[in-house]
């Protein structure tokens, strides 16, 4: 499922995530090298450095909560998982999102 | 509105943050694929407009740490000279 993507997981995301994206064909790179960054932690500390980041401001970067790579995990078929759904935002954007 | 107004009007704007699947979305091009949504849900638009009012207030400060990092260097350049 994950052949040939790059990704960051943030220290706050579980090893047995992690495992899973690599078992899926995934690898494991920088934050700024990877395709993917995930987090479960908002205020996490190498997670605030990515939503300081340029590549945040200028939209090149949106955080995903690694719950993400559980629901694939889950899911029957795997390719029908909406990725949009685990946007993680900054942690001081959070209180607005619950709506 | 109700749950199924929410759900009828979803399906019928289909927000591109709800009904993209699959491997072509990704952290660096998600953020575009939304801005470029003319029809985002409730949920998206909000995420959408708290992270560009938090993306323009980032931008204002690191402009202004740009000017504090730049004015004691230009004053070291000027004293050289001199
Ligand atoms: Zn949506």
């Amino acid at each position: 499922m994950f052949q040939g993507q790059c990704g960051w997981f943030s220290s706050s995301v579980s090893r047995d995530l992690r495992q899973f994206w690599v078992a899926e064909g995934g690898t494991i790179s920088d934050p700024r090298a990877a395709d993917f960054l995930f987090s479960c932690d908002a205020s996490h500390p190498d997670t605030l450095r990515i939503y300081q980041s340029l590549d945040y401001i200028e939209d090149n970067a949106t955080v995903f909560h690694a719950c993400y790579l559980s629901a694939v995990a889950k899911a029957e078929m795997k390719n029908s998982v909406a990725l949009g759904h685990f946007i993680l935002p900054p942690a001081c954007l959070q209180q607005h999102d619950e709506v | 509105a109700t749950d199924t107004d929410n759900s009828s009007k979803m399906l019928k704007y289909r927000c591109s943050g709800c009904i993209a699947v699959g491997i072509s979305l990704n952290s660096r091009n998600f953020s575009k694929l939304l801005h470029s949504c003319p029809y985002q849900c409730d949920r998206h638009k909000v995420i959408v407009e708290a992270e560009d009012r938090y993306k323009s207030e980032l931008r204002k400060s690191l402009i202004c740490n740009k000017k504090i990092l730049l004015t004691p260097r230009r004053r070291q350049r000027l004293s050289n000279e001199s």
